[in-house]
């Protein structure tokens, strides 16, 4: 009988292939909010992103500020254009280019390599998926004069950060999907008041009300010495996302100012209870090459 | 001397007898296997109806492994080297078939394809199988006109014209070079129909067996029989979206055969989006998505999307086809209906 249940699996499988039992869409889009998700590009699709964060929107409540800088909306805290490409349905890579939120550079070029190492699958009772997600930045903002500065770059390495995680995520029914992600995030070169690498443990969860549209929250905790440390907080966003065919439409709120783990985990001095959160967004569009 | 012409007249009797004999045994000589292996299109030949304007004598055992490997995977290896992909958007499997999908192959009825379906476990796609296109003769029949316009009008007649309206338009992709064209069709010759893959009686196989000394009557039947024994082109009849007044809603729709077209239909290209990018699962949410949609025109309607499909535009290339009544029928969309409301209500 179980020969007979295992030849039937495999005959379903070797059919419909094995990805037809993978479970589907456990996050929309490679990423949740601010990091990644486990979701990959599919084999030859070619992603082009735009994505977006404007400026604080009531810095420390002040009302006038609101109409003064509409909603922070005058201002941009960072903004990235990518290209994004999946080598295989497993395998991806990206290449971008952002403002950098100037704490402490700016002009960042990033580059990463995303794999997925695990799929939930109800076939084979597989209960989460899991991908590895390599990413580096490089600022090649004009290096400062001043030796007391970050930007000052005595060396070109120390332009270079990077960051590693495993993102695990679990889809519990047809609606809610839950993810964890451990980080270590290393920048080459910090300020006197800082540490050169943290680890952090990102969460989130989407909560899909229709096909097409869901929320999402995502926070990362990062470990670091608040003895040292003394101004930074720990990103938090909240989104919501209206997918299309073709398109994923995400709007977000966060404390975090810029793009790329090596930016909003260790490098978020934004308080969202002194008002200083502000809109984003992202825009994706996927070409078949 | 009367002996010696006796002698004579019995030899040439003998003779005669002999010859005549032996020329038995040769008709008599056409077994079963030679009947069973027999192309269809030589018997057809034979029987005067001449060959197909896309005849070809025999097929090379490489290029129809190359076509096959062009039609699976819009690609194969030529010389070492992998040639450049057809199309990005689709691959002919996508849409077709490879195999049988009739029971009786001179069906085109909806209902007896959903049923072959089930029993081997087919995808049920809008485009025709390509086993026996050899053995066709009219292609883009009907109302494809509508949808291609003029490209149709060479394509129809022409199996290799029709092959690359197909690679151009229909896949979103570009002409085929010729030793990729002779490559496919190198494919469909080696999968061309033969006696023995017609569901035939005993007497037309018997006719079969005896052809040459068929008379011309007998021979007129066996020709008839044997074209009726198969299709020769596949009708394409457009509908319009129903009216929603009358839609049924899946209400006495056959919720079984409703999931089978969802899987071997529906996700056959939008599991895990692998030609689109809508992603369809069995699940909740999707189904309520369509449910959302049953009463109105939209794309998201299924009455809608099967009738007309999508267009290929710029920017976004891959497209979805039609599905004709012959492919998919009225009752059919009910049973698909019946069984989506069932999974949005799960």
């Amino acid at each position: 009988m179980r020969l007979k249940n295992t030849l039937l699996a495999l005959s379903t499988i070797a059919f419909f292939g094995v990805q037809a039992q993978d479970v589907q869409e456990t996050f929309s889009g490679t990423r949740i909010l601010n990091g990644h998700s486990v979701e990959t590009l599919k084999k030859k699709t070619l992603q082009f992103r735009i994505e977006h964060r404007f400026g604080d929107m009531l810095p420390g409540w002040d009302a006038s500020e609101l109409a003064q800088s509409w909603l922070g909306f005058d201002q941009a805290s960072d903004i990235r254009f990518a290209f994004e490409y999946g080598i295989s349905d497993k395998l991806m890579i990206g290449l971008g280019r952002s403002k950098g939120t100037g704490l402490p550079y700016r002009s960042l070029i990033d580059g990463f390599a995303k794999y997925r190492i695990l799929t939930q699958n109800k076939t084979t009772k597989m209960p989460l998926s899991m991908t590895f997600i390599g990413t580096s930045t490089l600022s090649y903002m004009k290096a400062s004069p001043d030796v007391t500065q970050v930007q000052h770059f005595p060396k070109f390495a120390h332009r270079m950060a990077y960051c590693a995680q495993l993102n695990m995520a679990r889809k519990f029914g047809d609606r809610f999907s839950l993810a964890l992600m451990p980080t270590y995030v290393h920048r080459n070169y910090v300020d006197v008041n800082d540490v050169n690498g943290l680890f952090a443990l990102g969460a989130a969860f989407n909560l899909k009300f229709t096909k097409e549209m869901g929320i999402i929250a995502e926070y990362y905790h990062a470990f670091h010495d608040n003895t040292v440390r003394t101004n930074n907080f720990n990103s938090l966003s909240a989104g919501f996302e209206y997918a299309t065919n073709g398109h994923v439409f995400k709007v977000v709120m966060t404390n975090a100012k810029g793009f790329n783990e090596t930016q909003f985990i260790p490098g978020t001095y934004s308080d969202w209870l002194n008002g200083e959160f502000r809109l984003g967004f992202s825009i994706t569009r996927n070409f078949k090459l | 001397m009367n002996k010696l012409l006796l002698i004579l007249l019995v030899s040439c009797v003998s003779v005669l007898l002999l010859i005549s004999t032996t020329g038995a045994a040769e008709i008599q000589k056409i077994s079963d296997d030679q009947v069973s292996n027999s192309s269809l299109e030589d018997v057809l030949s034979e029987l005067g109806l001449g060959k197909y304007t896309h005849s070809m004598n025999g097929y090379d055992e490489e290029k129809a492994k190359m076509g096959k490997d062009l039609i699976l995977n819009g690609r194969t290896r030529k010389e070492g080297k992998k040639s450049k992909r057809i199309s990005s958007y689709f691959v002919c499997t996508d849409c077709h078939n490879l195999g049988q999908e009739f029971k009786a192959l001179e069906s085109e009825d909806a209902s007896d394809r959903l049923t072959f379906s089930k029993e081997n476990g087919l995808p049920f796609l809008p485009g025709s199988t390509f086993y026996g296109i050899y053995n066709r003769t009219s292609f883009y029949n009907n109302d494809y006109v509508k949808k291609y316009g003029d490209l149709v009008t060479n394509a129809r007649d022409t199996l290799e014209n029709s092959v690359q309206l197909c690679a151009k338009y229909c896949s979103s992709g570009r002409y085929l070079k010729d030793w990729e064209l002779e490559a496919i069709m190198h494919y469909f010759k080696k999968n061309e129909l033969h006696i023995k893959d017609l569901d035939l009686s005993e007497a037309t196989l018997n006719s079969l067996r005896n052809m040459p000394t068929l008379s011309e009557t007998e021979r007129e039947t066996l020709k008839n029989e044997l074209m009726n024994s198969h299709r020769t082109s596949y009708s394409a009849t457009f509908l319009p979206t129903m009216d929603v007044n009358l839609r049924k809603f899946g209400e006495g729709g056959n919720v079984e055969n409703g999931k089978l077209i969802y899987n071997k239909s529906c996700l056959h290209c939008h599991a895990n989006r692998r030609v689109t990018y809508l992603n369809l699962d069995n699940d909740r949410l999707s189904a309520k998505m369509f449910v959302k949609n049953l009463k109105n025109y939209k794309d998201k309607s299924l009455y809608q999307i099967i009738r007309y499909g999508t267009y290929a535009k710029a920017g976004r290339k891959q497209y979805m086809p039609l599905y004709t009544e012959e492919k998919m029928s009225d009752d059919q969309i009910n049973d698909l209906v019946a069984y989506i409301k069932q999974l949005a209500n799960k």
